[in-house]
């Protein structure tokens, strides 16, 4: 493989291991933070122990996806810094708003909430998961945006062969910008559902003790995949006329891998909204868990989305080829001028690493979530000693 | 308009060196100071607090070089790619370990990934401003070795061995800084590094008479402005502010926006983290 091939290859493995992390961390933080609503609001101490339930699995996600993150962001900088060059006037701008609104701000208020646990006054603790849960939500926002930009450039002007913003609000009203947002944070939802019911049906197959408990939090996660799942698909499917008007030739240049992941993402997502569909009316008297292999199905989906989510990314990534920013600056154009050894150490460096600390982190989330809602005697993470 | 965004970069950078510093310090110390696995926890918890905002201060360092100084960001980051790459591994395993220890299995990556990170910043560092790479390498890891102890001695209940190790760093440190003026490279204005180097010595002189006075918030600070110290002397290493590589007014305007509401919050609730997290003393 050339020296492009392999930057390619590594910023599209960069992403979907990132994109893995921190759509479990956007989909389970808004579980979390309704359910410590609740757990503020109500009398019952369930709440609260499923706040540190699954609080303890988001912050264990989140630790790579913070990791992750700071090689994304570098890597725009070390391996395509034509597109800096190019466009970073206009491109620049949403990334950098991202990294101060979403990593920076966010950061700081996760950062509090893990430490401010049984120290701060509940409402402030409240108030401060909501605060990671909104920060979250605006760093999708603006990675949309700038994702929207490279597919289809608005709001610049070419002057001395550079880009320069002219016009930043027409940023957010770009036309491959609001579905497209709309549908990655319907499919983090998905993801948090699907896996807050995986997990719990996981409890009610070993025959947990933890009833109350766990058939809150199946409810939830099915809930949440049926109001989710419909609104993914329904606006997956707006996408086509949109990008049928600007990028007419996408799913030819997505090419067989694109085309493959564009047909498991639609698949995958009307089997989501089915099954979420079916199993609502078998959450009165727990029919479901009574049925016991419904259970069963629900483990085995848990990767189900994050599969679906990936081949989505792929198909809207490798439709824009051979273009960059599409129409204005090559792929090949972009390119840094490294040598294909930096190319190569950098990619492998970067591919065993993540695989390595991936693994160890889902090893790691699936311990915890097995052990269920006891009281750790080893703190799940030195960050979390109170979680 | 410019100025403000080279500060801006100059005190994210400085922030950066001078927090996260300590926490590569402990990172490399609490293996050494912690003689069974509950001390090493303890002493390793003494950071972790903090852990989480300051890693991200250089997140929002590259976030402002990119959007306003995209040309820099560029050409500096596919310059020293190598020197990246390297912080870059350093701190992802780091950054993930620190978070993910459950056992002394993982002091491995926390160890060895907060040396990548010292010996990484030190090649870079001697890469932009000159000068040979084992030294900095040596004066980094040194440095936050100070930085950390230092931390370690003021937050601690028992601070006995930190302090034995934060007194035997100052002299490497200080050694290094006055090597580092000496073995230079050429750079646009030498003037900022000499300047750089002074502060450094005069923040570690105040370091090492706050520690003997037992003013561990003081030499906390010293140790913390020798950190930013080496970081702060790039911009005197080459032209920041050119019209070639900075943004145009639209965007640094929006961005104005964003980070004048963003910072202060960072401040305040990064402050409101210091506040109630109680030091030992």
């Amino acid at each position: 493989m050339d020296t492009l091939g392999l930057a390619r290859l590594q910023f599209a493995v960069t992403t979907s291991f990132h994109f893995l992390f921190v759509l479990l961390t956007l989909g389970l933080v808004t579980l979390v933070a309704v359910t410590q609503t609740r757990a503020t609001l109500s009398a019952n101490p369930v709440h609260a122990r499923m706040t540190r339930f699954w609080g303890r699995l988001y912050v264990v996600n989140y630790a790579l996806g913070i990791a992750t993150g700071i090689v994304m962001e570098f890597q725009f900088g070390l391996n395509w810094s034509g597109l800096s060059h190019y466009a970073g006037d206009v491109f620049g701008a949403p990334l950098a708003v991202e990294t101060l609104v979403a990593f920076f701000l966010e950061s700081t208020f996760l950062g509090l909430w893990i430490f401010g646990w049984d120290r701060l006054n509940k409402w402030v603790h409240l108030a401060l998961i909501w605060l990671v849960t909104l920060t979250a939500y605006a760093s999708a926002l603006w990675i949309m945006t700038a994702n929207a930009f490279l597919q289809h450039p608005v709001g610049h002007q070419e002057q001395d062969g550079v880009l320069r913003l002219v016009d930043f609000s027409a940023l957010l009203s770009n036309p491959l910008f609001g579905t497209a947002v709309t549908h990655v944070v319907f499919a983090a939802l998905t993801v948090g559902g699907v896996f807050v019911t995986g997990v719990s049906a996981f409890h009610f197959i070993r025959r947990t003790a933890e009833v109350e408990f766990f058939r809150r939090s199946l409810r939830l996660g099915v809930v949440t995949t049926a109001l989710a799942a419909p609104m993914v698909v329904g606006v997956g499917f707006a996408q086509f006329p949109i990008l049928g008007e600007f990028q007419p030739d996408k799913t030819e240049a997505a090419g067989a891998a694109g085309g493959a992941g564009l047909g498991f993402m639609i698949q995958i997502g009307f089997l989501l909204l089915l099954a979420s569909w079916i199993t609502v009316p078998l959450l009165f008297r727990d029919w479901v868990v009574k049925m016991r292999f419904p259970l069963y199905l629900m483990v085995i989906g848990i990767p189900l989305p994050f599969i679906a989510a990936i081949g989505g990314w792929l198909y809207r990534e490798l439709g824009r080829q051979p273009w960059l920013v599409y129409g204005l600056l090559r792929t090949e154009d972009a390119m840094s001028g490294a040598t294909r050894d930096g190319m190569l150490f950098s990619f492998v460096a970067f591919t065993a690493v993540f695989a390595v600390l991936a693994v160890a982190d889902w090893v790691l989330i699936a311990r915890l979530a097995g052990r269920g809602p006891v009281e750790a005697r080893v703190p799940v993470s030195p960050l979390v000693p109170a979680l | 308009m410019e100025g403000v965004w080279v500060v801006l970069l100059g005190v994210l950078t400085a922030g950066y060196f001078a927090l996260a510093g300590f926490d590569y310090g402990v990172g490399l110390l609490y293996r050494f100071l912690g003689r069974d696995e509950p001390e090493r926890t303890r002493v390793l918890r003494a950071m972790t607090p903090f852990f989480l905002g300051n890693e991200v201060w250089l997140v929002a360092a590259v976030g402002v070089l990119f959007g306003a100084f995209p040309r820099l960001e560029g050409e500096l980051l596919s310059e020293h790619r190598v020197g990246f790459v390297t912080v870059l591994v350093g701190l992802v395993l780091f950054t993930a370990a620190v978070q993910l220890r459950i056992g002394p299995f993982w002091d491995v990556f926390v160890v060895g990934g907060a040396l990548v990170v010292a010996v990484g910043w030190g090649v870079l560092l001697a890469d932009v401003l000159g000068g040979p790479p084992v030294l900095w390498a040596f004066g980094l890891v040194s440095l936050f070795l100070l930085h950390g102890a230092v931390f370690l001695a003021w937050r601690l209940e028992d601070p006995a061995r930190a302090l034995v190790v934060a007194r035997v760093l100052f002299a490497p440190v200080a050694v290094f800084v006055v090597a580092a003026v000496f073995l230079r490279g050429p750079v646009e204005a030498p003037a900022v590094g000499l300047v750089g180097a002074a502060v450094a010595l005069l923040a570690l002189a105040g370091a090492w008479s706050a520690l003997r006075a037992r003013a561990f918030r003081l030499a906390f600070l010293g140790t913390g402005v020798v950190c930013a110290a080496p970081a702060l002397a790039v911009f005197g290493a080459r032209d920041v502010v050119t019209p070639e590589v900075m943004s145009h007014a639209p965007t640094l305007q929006a961005l104005g926006w964003v980070a004048a509401v963003v910072l202060p919050l960072v401040l305040v609730f990064q402050w409101a983290t210091w506040r109630l997290s109680r030091a030992a003393r």
